[in-house]
């Protein structure tokens, strides 16, 4: 085939793409960098030249701190998520009755809307709700708990939601590394005397590396950019900020859009960062 | 005997294990159930009797339908969702089909400027959308005096949406796994670039398409923010968005009819996933790999 014959029609077919991707994604990206620099009034729609006020701004400001130490601390839900997402499909990867059942129940909170998955939340976590008469049966706490409204826990509260809602969706990703697996595997170790634990480190594990590596790139890329949950549960009280919380903060509720890209421009640099780590890992690979 | 018995004894587990975290990732939809099928709020604070409805009727649910614009939430996401699948669809259709069969300068490059995309923190484009929108709106009423895409429209909320990286991912990899002998006959027979995609690329990969429009409609549906933004009036609310507000502000009072209001917002989304269950697993796998 000819190369030239196809170009225009191939131009043609991607020409929606790029015009909406280059209005809505990629000019954002320089927008946003130029309205780190200005002060904009959203009445008149007009940007001022600022130089690095915003920055120098944030520098200095605590709370814009805390929202990036809450953002690092948000990384823990990393790990707890992905042992558990792991051990749960392979608890699910079995053959058994019901199986469709359990892996439709672990998924619901993924499919469900986060505004009404945090309403429900918001319920659990009253000082007289679920969890309060919870742990007390269990006799781990005597008085109840305001727990979103408690500086010290509530960053924790908005996190145990966010490991909640998402667990399905790596779950679902295991499992799909796990039915990767030829099942003689598996049988050849059964029959070598290989218990279940051996069988879980030796074999599922090194199989489902991979997966293991994206799993954990994705929900790293997450829970820096956590603020969804922050919106729902908190609104940033009880020190609740995380650094995308800032930026939706600084925008829609201060209307301050410069000192909100500033912000943003911030996170993008962490991001484009972790992107640079993420390419030569899996670069290595290939 | 020993074998069985080791048999049995991890059979119990796993299920015990299943089941305990079944309970935890359903015990707010089972205690919302059991509150908003309570005609009586006495107990729905006092555990575990909670979970079990006392006086059992409908009656929270005919006050959320009432009282709270329940139906045209309800419309306004389907009609969101709607277009964005439509859209959707077609514009990763479209540009995964060159990327995927054709040979043309700025291919390679076109390719990983999309993938890029999903690198960069979206959230951080609220902002400058914003103020596209608010310009573009302005344009418009300037010109036809009819705010065809700008703040407060639907198309303000889908149109930013609509060409993203992992529809394109997606279609580009299902149009790469057929056979080039199709492509060749069609051609053969005379078919042209548009009647190839659409009259065999598209039915072939019609599983992939089916993958995509599926998560396409659970994100619409449920996307929260950038609707909560762009859109002003109550009456242009998605489930979301709308029964987010009505729900934690002016009938927080009654804890009867939040849930029963969540109760009504999840259904749509659990009818429409027993349906369509396991495109959510070969769908992820496809896109994985």
């Amino acid at each position: 085939m000819k190369t030239s014959s196809y170009t225009a029609i191939a131009y043609l077919f991607l020409a929606p793409a790029l015009i909406l991707m280059g209005v809505f994604t990629f000019w954002p990206v320089g927008y946003n960098a130029y309205l780190a620099f200005n002060d904009y009034s959203i009445a008149d729609a007009t940007a001022t030249w600022n130089n690095f006020e915003h920055f120098k701004y944030l520098y200095g400001e605590d709370l814009f701190h805390q929202a990036l130490k809450n953002s690092l601390l948000f990384l823990l839900v990393v790990p707890v998520i992905q042992v558990a997402a792991l051990l749960v499909a392979k608890l699910v990867n079995n053959k058994l009755p019901g199986m469709t059942f359990f892996r439709a129940a672990f998924y619901i909170p993924v499919i469900t809307a986060i505004s009404i998955a945090g309403i429900v939340w918001l319920n659990v976590y009253k000082y007289d709700g679920i969890l309060t008469w919870f742990l007390q049966s269990l006799g781990l706490i005597e008085e109840q708990v305001n727990w979103l409204g408690e500086p010290k826990i509530a960053i924790y509260m908005v996190m145990i939601f966010t490991f909640w809602k998402g667990i399905g969706y790596y779950m679902v990703l295991y499992l799909a590394g796990l039915q990767a697996i030829p099942t003689e595997v598996e049988e050849a170790a059964v029959l070598d005397g290989a218990n279940a634990w051996q069988r879980f480190w030796k074999i599922t594990v090194p199989m489902v590396k991979p997966t293991i590596l994206l799993c954990t790139l994705l929900s790293t890329i997450a829970a820096l950019k956590a603020f969804q949950e922050v919106v729902v549960l908190t609104r940033g009280q009880a020190d609740t900020y995380t650094a995308l919380y800032y930026v939706y903060a600084q925008a829609f509720t201060n209307f301050n859009f410069g000192r909100a890209a500033a912000a943003g421009l911030v996170v993008t640099f962490f991001c484009v960062l972790l992107a640079i780590v993420q390419f030569r890992f899996f670069g290595e690979k290939k | 005997m020993s074998k069985s018995f080791t048999r049995a004894l991890e059979l119990t587990g796993q299920y015990a294990g299943l089941i305990a975290f079944t309970i935890f990732t359903t015990f707010p939809f089972i205690w919302a159930t059991s509150v908003a099928i309570s005609e009586d709020p006495s107990n729905i604070w006092l555990f575990p009797g909670a979970f079990l409805p006392t006086d059992p009727g409908l009656m929270w649910f005919k006050r959320v339908i009432t009282d709270i614009p329940f139906k045209d939430y309800l419309l306004n996401s389907t009609i969101i969702s709607f277009w964005t699948i439509i859209f959707t669809v077609i514009i990763s259709v479209m540009a995964g089909y060159p990327l995927a069969r054709l040979r043309f300068p700025g291919r390679g490059l076109i390719f990983i400027g999309i993938i890029a995309t999903m690198m960069l923190p979206s959230e951080v484009a609220i902002i400058p959308n914003f103020v596209t929108l608010k310009h573009i709106g302005d344009f418009f009423e300037a010109a036809i005096g009819y705010k065809l895409i700008g703040l407060n429209t639907f198309a303000g909320v889908y149109l930013p949406t609509v060409a993203g990286a992992f529809g394109i991912f997606l279609m580009k990899q299902a149009f790469e796994q057929i056979p080039q002998d199709l492509i060749d006959a069609a051609r053969v027979d005379g078919a042209k670039e548009l009647q190839i995609l659409w009259r065999v690329m598209v039915p072939v990969s019609a599983p992939s398409i089916a993958a995509l429009a599926i998560f396409t409609l659970v994100n619409a549906w449920n996307e929260f923010i950038w609707s909560g933004i762009v859109l002003t009036s109550r009456d242009k609310y998605p489930l979301a968005v709308g029964m987010f507000n009505d729900l934690t502000g002016p009938f927080a009072v009654s804890t009867s009819m939040v849930m029963a209001g969540i109760v009504l917002s999840v259904l749509p989304v659990l009818i429409f996933f027993a349906f369509t269950q396991r495109y959510f697993i070969s769908g992820l796998d496809g896109a994985v790999k």
